[in-house]
C-alpha cells in the first residue's frame, strides 16, 4: 500500500484536475469533501489522506506517509530546524508558483550589506526555522523571531522589523505595502517522497504518473541564503520601539472569530470601517480617537499582547491557555468573556475504541502495548499540559496547523481538539472522551505598566466590552 | 510507529559507567591540580546561556549555530532563545566580563560539558577540560598554555605526544591580500582543508606580486623555526602583512625550542579561523587530536566588555580517558575490607557499621557487603554474627586463605595488621 498525503486548501482544485490528467483521479478530493479520509483510489493500492500543507512534509519525513505534495517552503522550513535527509524533493508540479521574500519596510537601508546599526531585530513568519536560517546566515548578532499563523505582511513596521512572505514577485511584494530585502527560494507545489521509502519500496503507481514528461514545471530546489559582510561586531543596544503613548492598541482577529468579534464590538458600541461580516483590511479604522487597530491570526495574540505591541485583543480563551501554559508568567490575562463563539476543547479518540473515559482509553493503549501515545494537535502546549498531568509515561505531541480529523488512528491516537457541535469529528468516526475546558471569545489584555492616559483609554475600552457583555447574559 | 522497543536513552547522549567513570575522574583530577600548580584557579558557569551571547560574538559560524539546542525558556514568551551551552569559552568570557575589572588578570580553568547537535549516534554531549588566559600576557602567555596543556599529558601518561602550531593571521593575510571578504576567504579556507588545492592557483593569480608557490605555505607540515624563516623569505615581498604573523610565530617557536619542547608548524591547522586572532595550537597524543587552542584576543570586546586579551585552549575529556592505561578498579586495592553483617538484628548492625566507620577513620577502604555471595574484591573479608548474645568477628585474609575468630573489632585489627603479606 502506497501512503499519498495531499494538501487540504487553495490547491485542491488545480492539484485534483492535474491527478485526474495524470490518471490518478482521487474521488471528492477537489470538492473539498467534509471528509478528510478519500477514498477511491484503494483500490490502485493507494491510500489517500488528505492534511493541511503546513503539515505534510513531517508526515513524509517520519515515514508515516510514503509520497506527498505540498508548497516547496515547508519543506525547506522543515529541513533547516530538523536537517535530515528524511524528505527528498522528487519534482515541481508547477502549481503556485512563487517566490519566499524577506520583506522590510525599505527603512533598513542595506540590510544585507551592513546591519550593525540594528540592535535587535524583529522577524516575523510562517517559516520560522528559514527566518532563523537567515539570520543566522547573515550573522545578525541579536534578533528575535516572532512564529506566526499568518499574516506576516501586516506585521512591519510597528510590530516587527521584517517579515518572511510567500509572493508571486516583487510587485506583489510591494503590492502589500512592503519592499523585497532578500529572495530566499523560488518554490511551488512539490511532489515529495520519504528517502527511505524512495530506496525500499515500489512507489511506481505514484511517481510513474506524476514524473511524466508532460507540462509541468520543471524548477529547482534553489534556498538562497545570504552571507554576512561584516561579522564580529557585538549589538549596539537594544532598539527600542518607539509607540505613541497616546495610542490605545487592539488586535483584531481574522478567520471563523470574525462573526463573533464584529458582533461583540456593535455590542460594545465600537464603531469601526474596515472590519464587519463582508470585509477585512489588516489596519480598519476606528471612529474612537487613539485606537489603532490591525487584523492577525488569533493564535498570535497572546504574544503579540505580552511583547505590549498590542494592549488589548479579541481571540479565543484556548489560544489563550496555550500561551500560558508555555510562558506561565507571560503578562498577558483574560479581561473580559464576551461569551460568544463557545466550544469546547476536548480529547478525541476513534470512534470504534472501546474506552468511554481517557482514563479508559490510557489504561487500554497499556494493555495493548502501545509504549508512545501520539497526540495531535494545533494546541501543543495545552496537550502537552494535559499529557503531563495524566502521567502518560511516553507520548509525543504531533503539532499541527489543522485537518487533524484525518490524524486517528493510524497516525495518532489521540486529538486535542475544537468541537462546537462535534458533526465534523461524526463524519471523521471520531468521538470525544474528555471535555478539557470551554472555550470563548475574549478580550485579553497586557498587564505590564503603561501610561496614565493610556490606561485611561484601556479601562474605558474594556468597560464598554464588560458592559455590552454584561448585558447580554 | 508507536509500539516497539524504543530506546530509554537520548540518542547521541552516554552514560558513564564506573570503569570509565574512573578515567574521567583521573583526567580531571590530573587537569585541576596542573592547573592549580601553574595558578589557574576553577570556574564553573551555567549549563544555560543567552543565545545572543553566540550570535553576538560572531565568532561561532551558522553551521555550529544551526547545531545548537536552542529554545524558549519557560519566561521566553518575548521570543529571546536560550541554549545549552554550545562551546565554553564564550561563557567564561562572560564571566570575565561581568565580575572582573577590565584588564584584570585572570587565569581560568574548568571541567564542563558543552552541547552540540550531531547526526546518528555520534556524541552531542562532550566534556571539555578548558584554560583561558584573559589579560595582558604577550606571547608568554601562548607558551605557558603549550606548556601547560603537555604537562597535563604527560602527567597522565599518554604517549606519542605532539604540539602542531600556526597563526590564524597568517592564512587570514594571504586571503584578504589576495581581495576576497570575509565570507569568500571562509570558502577558500574550507576548500584547502578538504584538500581541493585547486583553490591556491586561484588566490596566487589575484597576487601578481607573490614569488613563491602558495602550497609551501598550505601544503606543508612538520616544519621548525628554520621553516618559518623560509616562509619568510618567500612571501614577504608578495605579501607584506605576513610579517606580524610570523614574527609573532617564530618568537612562540624560539622559546618551544629553548625549554625543549618538540612542536611542528603547519598553517593548517585549525578548522575556525575566524575564531582565533593569533598564535593557535594543537596538542595530538598517539596519533589522535586531543585537544587545541590559541590566541583570541577579540573575544572579550564581542560579548560585550571592553577589548582584553585572551587566549586559551581545550582538552577533550573523553579522548584523554579513552587512551589511559587502565587503572586498578577503585575497590581492588588489597588492604580494603568487606564487612558482612549475619542476619539483621540490630546489634550485628550496629557493629558492622561500627567496624567500617573505625576503618574509614583509620583511612582504610571498607564497604557492607551482602550475604548473597557476590563476588568481593579486596583481602579482608570481616563477618560479624551473634551467638547466644555474644558478638563474634570472623576474619578471612584471601590472601592466605586463614581464617580466626575473634569476640572484639580490635582483636581482628590486630590481627589483620600483623599478618604476613605472602
Amino acid at each position: 500500500m502506497i501512503r499519498l498525503a495531499l494538501p487540504a486548501g487553495d490547491l485542491r482544485e488545480p492539484l485534483g484536475d492535474l491527478l485526474r490528467e495524470a490518471g490518478l483521479p482521487v474521488d471528492d478530493y477537489a470538492e473539498g469533501s467534509r471528509s478528510y479520509i478519500a477514498r477511491g483510489s484503494q483500490e490502485n493500492g493507494i491510500q489517500i489522506r488528505v492534511f493541511r500543507e503546513a503539515d505534510i512534509p513531517i508526515q513524509i519525513a517520519m515515514g508515516n506517509y510514503d509520497v506527498g505534495i505540498c508548497n516547496l517552503s515547508w519543506v525547506e522550513d522543515l529541513m533547516q530546524r530538523y536537517p535530515s535527509d528524511a524528505v527528498v524533493a522528487v519534482r515541481d508540479l508547477g502549481l503556485h508558483q512563487c517566490s519566499l521574500y524577506v520583506a522590510g519596510t525599505g527603512n533598513e537601508g542595506d540590510l544585507l550589506l551592513d546591519w550593525s546599526s540594528w540592535g535587535d531585530l524583529r522577524i516575523v513568519s510562517e517559516f520560522p526555522d528559514l527566518a532563523e536560517a537567515f539570520a543566522r546566515h547573515l550573522r545578525l548578532p541579536s534578533y528575535r523571531v516572532f512564529p506566526v499563523w499568518g499574516a506576516a505582511e501586516s506585521y512591519p513596521p510597528e510590530d516587527a522589523d521584517l517579515a518572511l512572505i510567500l509572493a508571486e514577485d516583487e510587485d506583489a511584494v510591494r503590492k502589500q505595502g512592503l519592499m523585497p530585502v532578500h529572495r530566499l527560494l523560488e518554490c511551488s507545489a512539490w511532489l515529495v517522497a520519504n528517502r527511505e521509502s524512495m530506496a525500499k519500496k515500489d512507489l511506481s503507481a505514484v511517481l510513474g504518473p506524476l514524473l511524466a514528461p508532460n507540462g509541468r514545471g520543471n524548477g529547482r530546489p534553489s534556498l538562497s541564503l545570504p552571507t554576512a559582510r561584516v561579522m564580529g561586531r557585538a549589538p549596539s543596544g537594544k532598539r527600542s520601539t518607539s509607540r505613541r503613548e497616546d495610542v490605545l492598541r487592539l488586535a483584531l482577529p481574522d478567520g471563523h472569530q470574525q462573526k463573533h468579534t464584529v458582533a461583540a464590538l456593535d455590542a460594545a458600541g465600537l464603531r469601526i470601517s474596515g472590519y464587519d461580516q463582508e470585509t477585512t483590511i489588516s489596519r480598519p479604522q476606528a471612529e474612537m480617537p487613539n485606537l489603532e487597530i490591525k487584523v492577525i491570526r488569533p493564535q498570535d495574540m497572546p504574544q503579540q499582547v505580552a511583547l505590549g505591541h498590542f494592549d488589548l485583543a479579541v481571540t479565543g480563551r484556548d489560544w489563550l491557555l496555550d500561551h500560558r501554559y508555555r510562558f506561565p508568567s507571560s503578562p498577558v490575562a483574560e479581561a473580559v468573556d464576551l461569551d460568544v463563539g463557545r466550544y469546547s476543547i476536548a480529547g478525541v479518540v476513534s470512534e470504534g475504541l472501546p474506552a468511554q473515559s481517557l482514563a479508559e482509553a490510557i489504561s487500554l493503549w497499556q494493555r495493548e502495548g502501545k509504549n508512545t501515545v501520539r497526540i495531535a494537535s494545533e494546541y501543543v502546549n495545552i496537550a502537552d499540559h494535559w499529557a503531563r498531568s495524566y502521567h502518560l509515561s511516553r507520548y509525543k505531541v504531533i503539532p499541527i496547523t489543522g485537518a487533524s480529523e484525518g490524524f486517528v488512528p493510524e497516525d495518532a491516537e489521540m486529538l486535542v481538539e475544537g468541537t462546537e457541535t462535534g458533526a465534523t469529528l461524526a463524519a471523521n468516526r471520531l468521538k470525544i472522551v474528555e471535555r478539557l475546558f470551554e472555550s470563548t471569545t475574549c478580550l485579553i489584555a497586557h498587564q505590564g505598566p503603561v501610561s496614565d492616559r493610556r490606561r485611561r483609554l484601556m479601562t474605558e475600552v474594556i468597560g464598554m466590552f464588560k458592559r455590552s457583555a454584561g448585558a447580554g447574559t | 510507529m508507536a509500539d516497539g522497543d524504543e530506546p530509554l536513552r537520548c540518542r547521541g547522549m552516554r552514560d558513564l559507567l564506573p570503569g570509565e567513570m574512573a578515567g574521567y575522574r583521573q583526567v580531571e583530577e590530573t587537569f585541576a591540580r596542573i592547573c592549580g600548580d601553574w595558578g589557574y584557579s576553577e570556574i564553573r558557569t551555567p549549563t544555560i546561556e543567552f543565545l545572543h551571547l553566540f550570535t553576538a560574538a560572531g565568532t561561532l559560524s551558522p553551521q555550529m549555530l544551526e547545531r545548537t539546542y536552542s529554545f524558549l525558556d519557560w519566561d521566553g514568551w518575548s521570543g529571546e532563545r536560550v541554549v545549552l551551552r554550545p562551546d565554553a569559552t564564550i561563557p567564561a568570557a562572560r564571566l570575565y566580563v561581568e565580575n572582573l575589572f577590565p584588564g584584570q588578570l585572570a587565569r581560568f580553568f574548568y571541567t564542563q560539558n558543552v552541547f552540540r547537535f550531531s547526526t546518528g549516534e555520534e556524541s552531542r554531549e562532550d566534556w571539555q577540560c578548558g584554560v583561558e588566559l584573559i589579560g595582558e600576557t604577550a606571547l608568554a602567555g601562548d607558551v605557558e598554555l603549550i606548556l601547560l596543556g603537555r604537562a597535563v599529558l604527560e602527567r597522565l601518561g599518554l604517549t606519542g605526544l605532539k604540539v602542531g602550531l600556526s597563526h590564524a593571521g597568517l592564512v587570514r593575510t594571504v586571503l584578504s591580500t589576495a581581495g576576497l571578504d570575509t565570507a569568500a576567504q571562509v570558502t577558500a579556507y574550507d576548500r584547502i582543508l578538504d584538500s581541493d588545492l585547486t583553490v591556491l592557483g586561484e588566490i596566487e593569480a589575484k597576487l601578481p606580486d607573490l614569488k613563491a608557490p602558495l602550497h609551501l605555505l598550505f601544503d606543508m607540515q612538520g616544519g621548525k623555526a628554520s621553516y618559518l624563516a623560509n616562509l619568510r623569505a618567500a612571501f614577504l615581498s608578495g605579501v607584506p602583512g605576513m610579517a606580524g604573523p610570523l614574527d609573532d610565530l617564530m618568537k612562540v617557536a624560539a622559546t618551544l625550542d629553548s625549554v625543549s619542547c618538540d612542536y611542528q608548524v603547519q598553517t593548517t591547522l585549525v578548522r575556525s579561523f575566524e575564531y582565533y586572532t593569533g598564535p593557535v595550537f594543537e596538542f595530538r597524543a598517539n596519533g589522535r587530536r586531543v585537544g587545541g587552542g590559541g590566541r583570541y584576543d577579540d573575544l572579550i570586546g564581542l560579548v560585550g566588555g571592553e577589548s582584553v586579551p585572551a587566549s586559551g585552549f581545550a582538552l577533550s575529556a573523553r579522548e584523554l580517558a579513552s587512551q589511559l592505561r587502565p587503572r586498578p578498579h577503585a575497590g581492588d586495592g588489597e588492604e580494603s575490607w568487606v564487612v558482612r553483617p549475619v542476619g539483621d538484628s540490630p546489634e550485628v548492625l550496629a557493629a558492622s557499621f561500627a567496624a567500617v566507620a573505625h576503618l574509614h577513620a583509620s583511612g582504610t577502604r571498607a564497604s557492607i557487603g551482602s550475604l548473597a555471595g557476590e563476588s568481593t574484591v579486596g583481602r579482608w573479608e570481616l563477618t560479624v554474627d551473634q551467638r547466644r548474645g555474644r558478638l563474634t568477628y570472623r576474619l578471612l585474609d584471601k590472601l592466605t586463605s586463614r581464617q580466626t575468630s575473634h569476640a572484639a573489632l580490635e582483636e581482628a585489627l590486630n590481627a589483620a595488621e600483623s599478618a604476613p603479606n605472602d
